[in-house]
């Protein structure tokens, strides 16, 4: 069980980091994210990371780095001009993995209106499993797992920070 | 059969495809759409799976060709049939997972069951049944044939042969095989199906339109590396890239000529994977061995859906006239370390699908061309470059990187295939008639 206190703390952060994402402001999102931090998409339903099938996306630290560069040239025309977003979280459960480590699962419901091509509007419903980290009196990512209800698609263009 | 109901019949694709430029049309118009399906996904060959999807007798793996459902399995004897999806009594899908291995096919309707060559060995109640198994058998395609693994099939019992379609483009098969020192890929990595909003032939066309490079993909350049500047603002002459025009609308765009050292197209230095440069060195000589290090997998497509995309291996797959996929799998190789398999499958998700630094690109682009020819539409330009080109001692056709070469090849061959066999040919007219 976590304290209400460790749970403010949690929700807080799920929703500054949706913010964020939604409000495409890159390099403030980046800057939630640790060293280890792994951003998953997984293909399929159970997939194991290390099992040699191919993910929608699945960065380290150092490519999510590439990622938000190449969202920061400003010429990253999927997302020119961004996404405009909206995410809603709920169902929201915390587990204590180690001392100020925390499990989160959340339902993510997240509307993307599509104004780069054919100003359509996208839905994208997910499971989204964080690994969080207290970290010098702040709340940081080690883990983002998103798993799309249709990983295995087809799936749309998925240029923006999910 | 109704063959004879040609749906390009009222279609004047002499007036569509002109040899500098094209109408918007073909990318828009559901009659051309459904006669594409026919001549082009029914009629020709299209590339279905590689064997070692499915190497075990049993392992099946669901696919379309076109927009028919099928399936593809290996039989107890080892050949693959390629069979279609849909139960001979009412209809239901047969083979309801996406890949897996089965003794028998069961349909979930009524319970009717087949082998898996597609025979009926088996119906509940069988005293209702008055027909003859042998003749309520599920559809297979009649013809299936392999190349170095790569397996297509056709709806058409006399389509010409396999070897007679891939036609020269064998050599750029061969060249993706041979990055493994066995000779031999694995296709075991899944597959990521990315939808676009656009007419599919935009995705061969794209595929090797090497003019588009430093307009769309500025971001990753510059997001990677710090040689951006010299990269992009490298004047036409010093691009020694080509695009490629193999004949049959298989085209390529050949970056082998801008590479100066061993595994520069894998982003590595050589002596980051040495065992794999030792493996196909005696593989095949020191000399071939250097020269495929050096020049690096195909960058190339077969006609119509298959796309060989250097370490990855792709499949086109038409839903309607401005809705398409783009599929893709990491080509794995046999006889090399794990390390160098990791390698392909992260440039692989890196490069292709819906979250990738390269294809999200190139996907939203597609998808404003697709918005830019609804309506009456207008012409599209072919002709960068055909002053220039020249035909090689294999019949060839080479362009600069930049030129429409290879997408010329394409609607060369797609013009001849769309037209069909001469209209005033004997059979066609009694058929008509
Ligand atoms: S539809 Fe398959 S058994 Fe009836
Ligand atoms: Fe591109």
């Amino acid at each position: 069980m976590v304290t209400i206190e460790e749970r403010l703390r949690v929700e807080e952060f799920l929703f500054k980091e949706a913010r964020l994402a939604d409000e495409s402001r890159y390099s403030e999102w980046e800057a939630l994210a640790e060293d280890d931090m792994h951003y998953w998409v997984p293909a399929e339903a159970g997939q194991d990371p290390d099992d040699g099938r191919i993910s929608i996306l699945n960065d380290n630290r150092t490519r999510l780095a590439t990622r938000i560069r190449q969202l920061n040239t400003g010429v990253r025309h999927a997302q020119v001009p961004p996404s405009r977003m909206c995410r809603i979280i709920s169902n929201v459960e915390i587990e204590t993995i180690a001392d100020g480590e925390y499990f989160v699962r959340s339902n993510v419901i997240l509307y993307e209106y599509r104004i780069q091509a054919d100003k359509e509007m996208e839905v994208w419903p997910a499971r989204v499993e964080h690994k969080l980290r207290m970290r010098d009196g702040e709340m940081k990512m080690f883990s983002k797992h998103i798993l799309l209800l249709n990983s295995e698609g087809p799936v749309r263009g998925l240029s923006f920070i999910i | 059969m109704l063959d004879n109901s040609r749906p390009s019949e009222g279609i004047r694709f002499e007036e569509l495809i002109l040899d500098d430029r094209v109408h918007s049309t073909l990318y828009t118009d559901s009659e051309v759409f459904e006669a594409e399906m026919d001549s082009i996904f029914r009629n020709g060959w299209v590339f279905i799976c590689h064997d070692s999807e499915i190497p075990k007798a049993g392992d099946f793996v669901r696919r379309n060709v076109g927009r028919d459902p099928v399936f593809a399995v290996r039989g107890r004897d080892g050949e693959i049939s390629v069979i279609v999806n849909r139960c001979a009594h009412r209809g239901n899908i047969i083979c309801q997972e996406e890949r897996g291995n089965a003794k028998a096919f069961v349909c979930q309707y009524h319970g009717w069951a087949y082998d898996t060559k597609g025979g009926l060995v088996d119906v509940p109640y069988p005293a209702g049944f008055k027909g003859d198994f042998s003749c309520h058998g599920l559809e297979r395609l009649a013809k299936v044939d392999s190349y170095q693994g790569f397996v297509f099939a056709s709806f058409n019992p006399t389509v010409p042969s396999l070897g007679d379609h891939l036609g020269r483009a064998t050599e750029l098969i061969d060249r993706a095989v041979e990055m493994s020192p066995v000779g031999r890929i694995n296709l075991s990595g899944g597959w990521v199906r990315h939808q676009l909003n656009c007419n599919w032939k935009m995705l061969p066309e794209n595929d090797t339109d090497g003019y588009h490079v430093n307009f769309v993909h500025p971001s990753f350049a510059q997001a990677i590396r710090s040689n951006y500047d010299e990269a992009v603002l490298q004047d036409e002459e010093s691009l020694k890239s080509e695009a490629k025009d193999w004949g049959n609308g298989h085209t390529e765009l050949n970056f082998s000529p801008s590479y100066s050292r061993p595994l520069e197209w894998f982003g590595c230095a050589e002596d980051r994977y040495p065992s794999y440069s030792k493996a196909l060195r005696e593989a095949y000589g020191q000399e071939k061995g250097d020269k495929i290090l050096l020049d690096g997998p195909p960058h190339a497509v077969i006609f119509p859906n298959l796309f060989l995309g250097e370490m990855n291996i792709v499949r086109f797959e038409p839903v309607a006239p401005g809705v398409c996929l783009h599929i893709h799998t990491p080509m794995y190789l046999e006889g090399v370390d794990d390390d160098v398999n990791q390698r392909i499958l992260r440039q692989s998700e890196g490069a292709l699908g819906p979250t990738a630094f390269l294809l999200a690109d190139d996907s939203v682009i597609a998808e404003r061309t697709q918005l830019a020819l609804a309506g009456k539409g207008g012409w599209l330009d072919l002709s960068r470059g055909a002053e220039r080109e020249v035909t090689d001692d294999n019949g060839v056709v080479v362009g600069h990187l930049t030129d429409e070469t290879s997408n010329r090849g394409f609607w060369r061959h797609y013009k001849q295939v769309m037209q069909g066999p001469d209209q005033s040919s004997p059979t066609a007219a009694a058929a008509a008639a």
